[in-house]
């Protein structure tokens, strides 16, 4: 056995099974397993289960259809060049504004309860509901596709596509 | 070095040549496909959700910078994508269900080559696999999907998960040892399908 821990080596054996590790960590953990059957023994359990993933059935093809189906897609709304950003846009009304109107009540009845109870953390708690997707989805006429706009708030803050 | 030839493509897309943008669809259609089909276990859904990922690829092109992996941003676009649905759980209520209220899985149904030993090991591999996939927390069953079926790297799946890969070693570790846990009762028939060539 050598100084090394079993369970950090433990830790070491699913990248060393998919040929992550560098060589050095590699030899490492190598000379490890020559010492310590446990680790040994979870090394070929580990393998076993890889093995039995590749044997999954693959998931099934695309439909014959689906290219026509995208590029068909694409032409009706492959115009527009920041698609997420032009919706956001279009909601400013529709859902910002609703939201805005939200969190003004909100900020409201939270003023009311710091007047009285000085209770602050009761207003951040009712700003958070700002970041709630769930808050949007509620809102009754808000379709499927504009929470899907407000889910992407943070991509499009962070310039992530 | 040879250059990327999905970078070829998308850097040829970017000057307006459409027909680049085609190759790459081609390419990928089918694992988007299937990435996606791990998540939503419903075909149509699984083909509605790839074009969504293919908008935003075709949407989002000119932002790509050519020292970023061109797979490594596909599968980033493509793992937001499938995280928001999971969240918003829609799946769940449109998968399809057969004439006795079981949920209609492609993935159980024999293949023509099959067996029925081959097809009942199959069957039960893949509700195995579905089940581990659902009980796995987001990121795992991201990282793990992307290692084990798509066959990304660790460096390209941190990078579409934006994470290290440190982070990527140690979920792909736990979720593999869950996939052990959860495989070790099919051992049996197992051991059969691997002895397939």
């Amino acid at each position: 056995m050598t100084g090394r821990a079993p369970e950090h080596v433990r830790e070491e054996l699913t990248a060393l099974l998919d040929g992550a590790l560098d060589a050095a960590r590699r030899s490492e953990v190598e000379a490890h397993l020559r010492a310590c059957p446990e680790c040994g023994a979870e090394r070929e359990r580990l393998g076993a289960a890889i093995s039995a993933l590749r044997a999954l059935p693959a998931p099934p093809p695309p439909s014959p259809a689906f290219e026509a189906r995208f590029f068909a897609r694409l032409a009706r709304e492959g115009d527009r060049p920041r698609g997420a950003l032009a919706r956001l846009a279009a909601l400013r009304w529709r859902v910002v504004a609703p939201l805005a109107g939200a969190a003004a009540a909100a900020a409201m009845a939270a003023v009311a309860v710091v007047r009285h109870r000085a209770d602050e953390a009761g207003l951040a708690r009712n700003l958070e509901l700002l970041d709630q997707l769930e808050l949007v989805a509620s809102l009754g006429d808000v379709d499927a596709a504009d929470v899907e706009v407000v889910a992407h708030l943070r991509d499009l803050e962070e310039g992530r596509p | 070095m040879a250059p990327d030839p999905d970078a070829v493509l998308l850097l040829a897309f970017q000057r307006g040549d459409q027909a680049a943008f085609r190759a790459l669809f081609e390419k990928y259609a089918r694992p988007m496909v299937a990435f996606c089909h791990r998540f939503v276990r419903d075909a149509a859904r699984a083909e509605e959700l790839a074009q969504d990922v293919f908008l935003k690829v075709h949407h989002s092109a000119a932002g790509w910078r050519p020292e970023a992996s061109v797979r490594a941003w596909i599968y980033r676009i493509a793992s937001n994508h499938c995280l928001n649905e999971l969240r918003r759980g829609e799946h769940s209520a449109r998968q399809a269900r057969g004439p006795g209220g079981e949920p209609l899985d492609p993935d159980a149904l024999p293949g023509p080559a099959a067996t029925p030993e081959e097809s009942a090991a199959g069957a039960a591999l893949t509700r195995a696999v579905q089940a581990l996939l659902e009980s796995l927390p987001e990121k795992q069953r991201l990282a793990f999907v992307l290692c084990r079926f798509e066959g990304l790297s660790y460096q390209e799946i941190a990078r579409s998960l934006d994470t290290s890969v440190s982070a990527v070693k140690s979920l792909i570790h736990r979720a593999t040892v869950r996939a052990a846990e959860a495989l070790s009762p099919l051992a049996g028939p197992l051991a059969g399908k691997e002895a397939l060539p």
